[in-house]
């Protein structure tokens, strides 16, 4: 029995210990030279492989569609169909354990959970992957630092400073709780003992805060973790707590702040937000967006709803900053438009500047540029990088009248050059968030109106789905677990098919949703994709989302292996990743046939 | 010593067990056996054999589902001293049942099939101690050192003062083989066997494991 045949390997941790071990007791090993087959095309595999070591090329004809490596099983459609389209090659010296394909198929049927694993569309697969995700990432929450909580300032006051001035510093720094300093002593004072004092101790505002203080303070340390703060709150019966680095106070943890890191804060950040008098408190407020996306992800929401928040907060964030900058001619004579990720409602993390400006009729120059400029400045101020394609409200290209728009519109499909079919893109995804909605419907409007009947024009556009190739550099950083740039590798191989393929074919049916999960409902209900392959598409694409954005925050993070980077993928996720792109590759030639791609 | 080939035909003749007859038969093509023992020490005179695995190979499949693995319990009594003291007489007495157990069906399932190893006499000696009183014989089985196979691959054509290092870390190392743990007797032997069938295939397609270009300085930890 090779003990050493890892049973907590998914779809194995399925198995009951009885089952296990008659898995065990019939496992062979078996080695394969480079270049040799494994399982041939269209021939029913006598065994289901579980790789040691080396590397296995899944092919169809002539592509290479995967790279796998140790723990990856494979074949389960030569296994369970009799015979898979595909065909397995060893690429390197490779040993992989062999599991007789009788007692694979005993174990199917008599063990429904682990069948499941083999049969079940891939939606179903994600769908259970997310609920044993979602536990572990509570447990998460509770290991994160108190130094990643919102902390108010350490401001202190001297025992002999007055109620007054202990008012007026708390609304200028916008908190509820102050220190005080007493000689040796160091003590608390809240907003409550202010006020308490004054309306129920009948106390003059001219009273010394140093008698109001509570120097019974408990205090913690920024790398603490955030359950003890919880521990400490509950034990000592407080609302805040000190928070200090060695010695020195840095900041004070509010109740309110604690509980709202657990159960997200989104309604806090939009409210201050929509609050926000001055650029200075926008800034705070984008600061804030930025961390929800991670405490949204440790919580467990999904991919696709988290991008909803942080797109609204994103939103919210523009218009009011518009709101602010623009002036009056501008605020009723024109349309922000926000455009590409950020537009179908996708982003997680910040991206670049992606925004525009429609115009109703010609602006006086001084006056657009002041606002071009201000506007981009205060986006960058805010953690916003400019767009390197530069399609921002600063560029003059992408601020004019709609007249402009509509010119260069038709120019782009009667005679497309480069940048048409992605400006095309660009224009069919953006959404209106401040100013006159009317503006964008009406260019998009003409947009659909040109499109129709435009066979050419449709088909050179949706032509792009095959501008890259099946990422095979991702898994070979898989393999190699040396992974870095991976994100460009799952955008180009996985995410940006499924958005332009989507958009291509949206856009071929006019519809006015910009959201790619949204469209393909509605392609769905067109009869334009199959409602079971829909489901299929919509799930990858949220996978390869999350796969994406778990990229992003370990980077951001800088660190390795606290969250999910792909050289340390589980091979549950490996093998949902490999599903995934299966529809990728699944969904182009849908594409392709649609569009008849095959003329080129 | 006699050499292997006198001493197999010696041992034919000297086979006091005729049921064994069949180890000096002809092995089933391309079948080999992995043989790891455990013991109590590196003394083949003093030390006792405690866990015995075999593991079959056919061609480039390893049999782990037909497999050998016994467990020998030593007798807590006997400590080292007592083995010194009371050589004879206790293994007489308390080794030979144990022995009795395990060994008959450990010879049925190596039959005349190749015995492979890492340093494998000195496991074929261990196990022959047990087997010469109880059949007449030693094993008589062709042999074959994974770490000759490995040094051939590596070292063969290498230049005089090449340092060389024949671990069974460095070889797992070299062949990329995942360490399983070690000091377990079948663990150990399917380690071996993994080396088996890559060096064999290395052999076959006459492909050298890349040496270190600049020799690693010594080093006095010996790790």
């Amino acid at each position: 029995m090779p003990k050493a045949f890892d049973i907590s390997n998914p779809p194995f941790d399925r198995l009951t210990p009885n089952e296990a071990e008659t898995l065990r007791a019939a496992l062979d090993i078996a080695y394969f030279s480079p270049g040799e087959a494994i399982i041939r095309r269209d021939a029913s595999a006598e065994a289901l492989y579980v790789v040691i070591k080396g590397i296995i090329e899944e092919r169809s004809e002539v592509d290479l569609l995967a790279l796998l490596g140790p723990k990856d099983t494979f074949d389960s459609r030569a296994l369970v169909h009799d015979h898979s389209g595909h065909q397995f090659f060893a690429r390197d010296e490779t040993l992989c354990y062999v599991i007789p394909r009788k007692v694979a198929l005993d174990l199917i049927k008599a063990n429904p959970r682990f069948a499941a694993f083999f049969y079940r569309e891939i939606s179903q697969k994600l769908d259970e992957l997310a609920n044993d995700e979602e536990a572990r990432r509570y447990g998460s929450l509770m290991h994160a630092k108190v130094g990643e909580l919102f902390l108010h300032p350490p401001v202190f006051l001297a025992a002999s400073d007055t109620i007054e001035t202990a008012g007026h510093l708390m609304r200028e720094i916008n908190s509820n709780a102050l220190f005080v300093r007493d000689g040796e002593r160091i003590g608390i004072v809240t907003g409550m003992n202010l006020s308490k004092a004054v309306v129920l101790g009948r106390q003059s505002i001219q009273t010394a805060v140093g008698t109001l203080a509570n120097y019974d303070i408990v205090s913690l340390q920024r790398d603490d973790f955030v359950s003890s703060a919880l521990l400490l709150m509950t034990k000592h019966n407080k609302r805040r707590l000190a928070v200090r680095e060695g010695e020195e106070f840095v900041g004070i943890l509010e109740e309110i702040d604690l509980l709202g890191f657990l159960a997200g804060s989104a309604q806090v950040t939009a409210g201050r937000i929509d609050r926000a008098s001055s650029r200075q408190d926008l800034a705070t407020a984008a600061r804030e967006i930025e961390t929800q996306t991670r405490v949204l992800r440790r919580q467990g929401v999904k991919v696709e709803v988290i991008a909803e928040i942080v797109s609204d907060l994103n939103r919210r964030l523009l218009s009011r900053l518009f709101d602010m900058v623009a002036p009056a001619e501008l605020r009723t004579g024109s349309c922000l438009i926000v455009m590409g990720s950020e537009g179908r409602g996708e982003q997680t993390v910040r991206t670049d500047q992606d925004n525009g400006l429609i115009l109703a009729g010609p602006v006086q120059g001084e006056v657009l540029e002041a606002f071009r400029h201000e506007f981009f400045v205060a986006l960058e101020s805010f953690g916003f990088p400019p767009c390197p394609g530069d399609i921002m409200v600063r560029n003059p290209a992408w601020s004019r009248p709609l007249s402009d728009y509509l010119a260069d519109l038709r120019r782009w499909i009667v005679l497309p050059d480069q940048a048409a079919h992605m400006n095309v893109a660009i224009i069919y995804d953006a959404q209106a968030i401040a100013g006159d909605p009317q503006l964008l419907d009406d260019a998009k409007t003409a947009l659909i109106d040109m499109t129709r009947g435009e066979q050419t024009f449709m088909a050179h556009f949706a032509r792009a789905v095959d501008a890259f190739e099946t990422p095979i550099g991702l898994f070979n950083n898989l393999i190699t677990s040396e992974g870095t740039g991976d994100a460009l590798d799952l955008k180009k191989g996985g995410i940006f098919p499924i958005v332009h393929g989507v958009r291509s074919l949206a856009l071929g049916q006019g519809l006015r949703e910009t959201s790619t999960d949204k469209r393909i409902s509605r392609l769905c209900d067109l009869g334009v994709l199959q409602a079971d392959f829909g489901r299929d598409l919509k799930q990858a694409f949220r996978f390869l989302l999350m796969l994406r954005l778990d990229g992003q925050l370990a980077a951001s993070a800088g660190a390795s292996g606290t969250l999910v980077r792909p050289a340390h993928l589980s091979s549950m996720e490996r093998h949902l990743l490999r599903d995934a792109l299966q529809v990728v590759k699944k969904f182009r030639e849908i594409v392709g046939h649609h569009f008849k791609l095959g003329m080129f | 010593m006699l050499p292997r080939a006198i001493k197999r035909l010696l041992h034919q003749a000297t086979l006091s067990d005729q049921s064994y007859r069949f180890m000096f038969g002809r092995a089933p093509d391309d079948e080999f056996v992995v043989i790891d023992c455990e013991t109590t020490g590196l003394n083949v005179r003093t030390d006792d054999v405690v866990a015995i695995a075999a593991i079959k190979i056919r061609g480039n499949r390893i049999l782990t589902s037909a497999r050998f693995e016994a467990i020998i319990h030593p007798d807590r009594e006997l400590g080292a001293e007592a083995i010194r003291i009371h050589h004879l007489r206790k293994s007489d007495v308390e080794a030979a049942p144990i022995v009795w157990k395990v060994l008959p069906s450990l010879l049925h399932f190596i039959g005349p099939r190749p015995l492979i190893g890492y340093y494998v006499d000195f496991d074929i000696a261990m196990l022959d101690k047990y087997i010469l009183p109880l059949v007449g014989i030693e094993l008589p089985n062709e042999r074959i050192e994974v770490s000759r196979l490995y040094y051939d691959r590596k070292y063969g054509d290498a230049p005089p003062n090449t340092s060389v290092d024949l671990s069974f870390a460095a070889i797992l190392r070299d062949l990329c083989i995942p360490p399983l743990g070690q000091h377990d007797a079948f663990n150990d032997a399917l380690m071996t066997a993994m080396m088996f069938v890559q060096l064999r295939d290395l052999t076959e397609r006459g492909v050298r494991i890349p040496r270190q270009r600049s020799s690693p300085v010594f080093n006095p930890t010996g790790a």
